[in-house]
């Protein structure tokens, strides 16, 4: 199966479950988890089922496009569901079998993986689920998000794209799948995973990405200070995708790393709160 | 008589947490039903990754009844001196519907009272469970929870079902939105939808339609069983070590085994990264040929039958991924000078408060110069001093932040391919060995005198932070470290006392800080030989099985600690239990410390003696001494008991006809002088006065 026949399908499934089918984040993220359409809505009262499909950056993950099944850039298929379904896990089997995986002959085992993301402040329980060996996706309730304890709770799935098409078409690589409409992977990629490997490990000037983390930290602080927790949490996502190309680049000791990460924090709790009282102001009206 | 079936279904529970859970269920629901009290017998249990499941085959329908006394007023107050009833007393009788003569006495520690008897019947056992199953259930502990639902109970994972039958019918409850009922779940994948069961014969027959195996007896005998038999197809060894084994036992409720290959050129890594990103990154066991070198093979354990060779094809591509990112770490980490990396050790905090791990290394350059010529291993030292230096330069390894694991041995690795001399590369790999007491045994000297330095400067560093320990919260792993130099010590017949090295690891730390007070040294000082000598006592009754008594004996009351001297005798008394030498010296010993008693340690003044026994003893004595020493040096301990019982006649002669507490003082002095020598000598070995025979 292509690549994007694997997306429409899941955005098939999924709306017919009755979600929203967002667009993905249009600024770099480090998964799906990070938008807004999973930051904010997590928080809050409000019910909530939303499916997209997020291009999302890990700069350290780069392998200059030599490595079978991990890549800088990956595409995740992001899916909320507020407050949590009964039949959780048989959605996600489910949803397994819509893209026509027989899991009666598939290895699928749901093993402990509990997700953190220390700079938001968020964190869940759950598995990674493992299918035949490959994780293909993250399974986790939400407890937290920006420090704040989420009720109710919210169901996250995140499917790992290239990872679940290698396993639907059993290639070695994922630069062997089709992307559709004839064109391949490789030819998408792998140029663009070469690049962006030599500059996040060899060429990305580190005194520049300090000047600009401070730049979009002080940015972020000035719009959440005039309550623009929107365009403010922009400007964390830009800070923690520069902190990751630092960190790839190993410019950040593991003193400073601490230090960055109670900022992000500090200032991702700061705009989940003000949006919480947002939210709340508007429901009481 | 009647049973109950509880299954308690869940989402997949983390196997680290299982057993613990199973413990506590266990646990509760006897300590409960006993405290009730409601008679049973037999309580099964049996737990997979998705289900605990209780079966009591028999158990009473009702709890048994209670003779219950009710204590009325005083007798001084029910009766007025005629003997008549007071109006407490009327008051009594009236709100206990009871009559004047079926009041009894009741006796007190404050007196006697006036009180009555009465019979509480038992409740149905099925309420009495309806009550107890949501207490028991809210009261189980685990070391992560999270909420799921309205109810906001936190547990482990999400409840799916709770089944309870008493005789065959529902009993009726609710736990964290839960209801119970009479449903349980098959297997994840090859069974759809709840189960209705109405007994456990049926519960069990399910279950194995619906292909659960739920004895994990049965889990692991299908798993050990189909491990042999692919060993001997193909003339292979498979080395399942407990923590894998149990993770396959408990995470498969249908284990099967599948076994595939991979590409021989990764066999090019060194085979401790292959086999550790097989185990921990993909649960998969390496396999080793008959010359038991790494084959390109491994094998698996999945929870469906692989008929259609999936799982096997999926893992073959797996693991090819992961060893392309085990090879782009060993790459990519020998790209950098690995002996430069020790600058960043600066960045790298060892423990708050305990500087970072470049001057850890600094302190255990120390420490090993100081172990290589206690230990007569001067040879050793200038290698064993550069493996210090550099033990810690892996923890900046790419390979080493992505699998914590394979600390130190990256370590080896690395240094390896420079081309050191083995004795130093061999030194890093092993320092982390071993991990506690019963792990297998370490072959390579100077790793563990490496081991040594880094456990003792981490003891006393944590110590000295104040970090407390205590048998069931131990952080940093004090404990664990200190049985591994137990282990060490023992392992190399390493007869060295300790405390120097204590006080040195100490002077490191506290030269560097303020408080420097002869006073906090001390106290450090008796924190640490305090650690060791709990962690000894433990570890000899414990592990190696030596008599409580025994072990009392060797550490007698002695302050230093020559670790492996103390199991040397330990060892040498064992062999001669329920001997005649060992009741001689028993007796003897006890005997000498009832003279001796609390008297003031003097010196033999030989001028003093009168009566031959005396002086004979005397003599005999002092070569007697003579050779205890020399057989001592050379660790003859029972040869060294043998010498002094030697001189048995000649002591049975002195307490025969010598009295010792004579009315002169000098004389009682002095011969209270011998016994104290004779005293000593023996607790050269120990103090058999401890022993129980």
């Amino acid at each position: 199966m292509s690549l994007q026949n694997v997306i429409l399908k899941l955005q098939e499934y999924w709306a017919d479950n009755g979600c929203y089918i967002a667009s993905g984040y249009d600024g770099e993220v480090g998964a799906g988890t990070m938008t807004p359409d999973t930051f904010f809505r997590v928080l809050g009262k409000k019910s909530w089922k939303v499916a997209y499909w997020q291009p999302s950056r890990r700069p350290d993950d780069g392998r200059y496009a030599e490595n079978p099944n991990r890549v800088q850039k990956h595409n995740q298929f992001q899916v909320i569901l507020k407050p949590i379904p009964k039949n959780g896990q048989a959605l996600y089997l489910r949803s397994l079998q819509y893209l026509g995986v027989d899991i009666r002959s598939h290895d699928i085992k749901f093993d402990e993986d509990n997700w953190a993301s220390p700079s938001l402040g968020a964190w869940g329980v759950g598995w990674q689920v493992m299918c035949d060996g490959l994780e293909i996706t993250q399974f986790t309730y939400f407890q937290q998000a920006g420090g704040i304890d989420l009720e109710p709770n919210s169901l996250e799935i995140t499917y790992g794209v290239e990872r679940l098409a290698a396993f639907l078409d059993a290639k070695l690589s994922i630069y062997e799948l089709e992307w559709g409409g004839n064109t391949s992977y490789s030819d998408l990629k792998t140029e663009e995973e070469k690049q962006f490997s030599i500059y996040n490990f060899e060429v990305a000037d580190v005194e520049f990405l300090r000047k600009i983390y401070l730049m979009y930290q002080e940015e972020a602080k000035r719009l959440a200070e005039a309550n623009l927790y929107l365009p403010a949490f922009d400007y964390v996502l830009k800070c923690s995708h520069t902190f990751n190309i630092l960190d790839a680049r190993k410019a950040i000791s593991v003193a400073e790393r601490n230090l960055f990460m109670a900022n992000m924090r500090n200032l991702s709790g700061t705009i989940a709160r003000k949006y919480v009282k947002d939210v709340d102001k508007q429901e009481e009206s | 008589m009647s049973d109950f079936l509880f299954e308690l279904g869940v989402e997949e529970v983390p196997v680290s947490e299982i057993k613990s859970v199973m413990e506590q269920l266990k646990g509760k629901f006897q300590a409960k039903l006993k405290e009730i009290p409601v008679e049973f017998k037999g309580l099964e249990t049996a737990a997979t990754n998705r289900r605990f499941m209780i079966y009591i085959g028999s158990i009473d329908e009702k709890g048994s009844d209670i003779e219950e006394q009710v204590k009325g007023p005083g007798k001084t107050i029910a009766f007025d001196p005629e003997g008549e009833p007071t109006l407490a007393l009327l008051k009594f009788i009236e709100l206990h519907q009871v009559k004047l003569e079926d009041l009894i006495e009741i006796k007190t520690p404050k007196g006697l009272y006036v009180g009555l008897a009465r019979k509480l019947e038992g409740k149905k056992t099925v309420d009495i469970l309806k009550a107890i199953i949501p207490q028991i259930l809210k009261e189980l502990t685990f070391s992560k929870t999270m909420v799921w639902n309205k109810s906001r109970v936190p547990f482990v994972r999400p409840i799916k079902n709770l089944l309870a039958l008493f005789d065959n019918r529902v009993i009726d409850f609710e736990f964290a939105g839960t209801k119970s009922s009479n449903q349980t779940r098959g297997h994840a994948l090859l069974s759809e939808n709840f189960i209705k069961v109405s007994s456990f014969k049926e519960y069990c027959e399910l279950l194995y339609r619906n292909f659960v195996i739920i004895s994990e007896d049965e889990r692991k005998k299908k798993i050990v069983d189909e491990i042999v038999e692919v060993e001997e197809e193909f003339s292979i060894h498979i080395k399942p070590d407990n923590k894998i084994l149990e993770n396959y036992i408990y995470s498969n409720e249908y284990p099967v085994l599948f076994s595939g290959e991979f590409d021989s050129r990764y066999l090019e890594l060194p085979a401790e990264i292959i086999s550790t990103f097989m185990i921990n990154e993909k649960k998969l066991l390496p396999v080793f040929d008959k010359d038991n070198k790494l084959a390109n093979l491994f094998i698996g354990i999945s929870n469906i039958p692989d008929e259609n060779k999936h799982v096997v094809s999926g893992n073959e591509r797996v693991i090819q991924a992961t060893f392309e990112d085990a090879r782009f770490f060993w790459e990519q980490d020998r790209k950098d000078d690995f002996f430069s990396l020790r600058e960043s050790l600066k960045n790298v905090v060892f423990h708050e408060g305990l500087g970072t791990y470049y001057e850890k290394t600094e302190r255990l350059v120390v420490l090993v110069d100081y172990l290589a010529k206690e230990t007569h291993n001067q040879t050793l030292a200038d290698d064993l001093m550069q493996a210090a230096l550099h033990c810690k330069n892996d923890l900046v390894t790419r390979m080493v932040r992505e699998f914590p694991s394979l600390q130190g041995i990256m370590g080896g690795l690395y240094i390896k391919e420079t081309g050191q001399a083995e004795e130093t590369w061999k030194a890093v790999y092993w320092h982390y060995e071993p991990k506690g007491v019963t792990e297998v045994r370490l072959e390579h000297t100077g790793g563990g005198l490496l081991s040594l330095a880094d456990k003792i400067d981490s003891i006393v560093g944590f110590l000295h932070r104040g970090v407390q320990i205590s048998s069931s919260r131990d952080p940093y792993g004090i404990r664990r470290d200190a049985a591994g130099i137990i282990k060490i010590l023992k392992d190399f017949k390493l007869d060295i006392d300790i405390s120097p090295l204590i006080d040195l690891a100490i002077s490191q730390y506290l030269a560097s800080t303020l408080h420097k007070t002869d006073k906090a040294r001390e106290e450090l000082k008796d924190k640490v030989g305090d650690l060791f000598v709990s962690r000894i006592e433990n570890i000899f009754k414990e592990s190696l099985h030596f008599r409580y008594d025994i072990v009392n004996a060797v550490l007698g009351t002695t302050r230093t600690l020559p670790i492996y001297i103390l199991y040397l005798k330990a060892f040498e008394i064992s062999r001669i239990v329920k001997s005649d030498s060992l009741r001689h010296l028993v007796a003897l010993h006890k005997r000498l410390k009832n003279i001796i008693k609390e008297a003031p340690t003097t010196e033999v003044i030989p001028e003093y003696f009168v009566d031959k026994e005396e002086t004979i003893l005397y003599d005999i004595f002092k070569q007697t001494l003579l050779k205890v020493e020399i057989l001592i040096s050379d660790f003859q301990y029972l040869d060294a008991c043998t010498e002094i019982l030697e001189m048995k006649p000649m002591i049975d002669n002195f307490f025969e006809k010598v009295l010792v507490m004579a009315e002169d003082p000098k004389l009682r002095e002095n011969r209270l002088a011998l016994l104290q020598s004779l005293d000593r000598l023996l607790l050269t070995v120990a103090d058999f006065s401890l022993i129980i025979e």
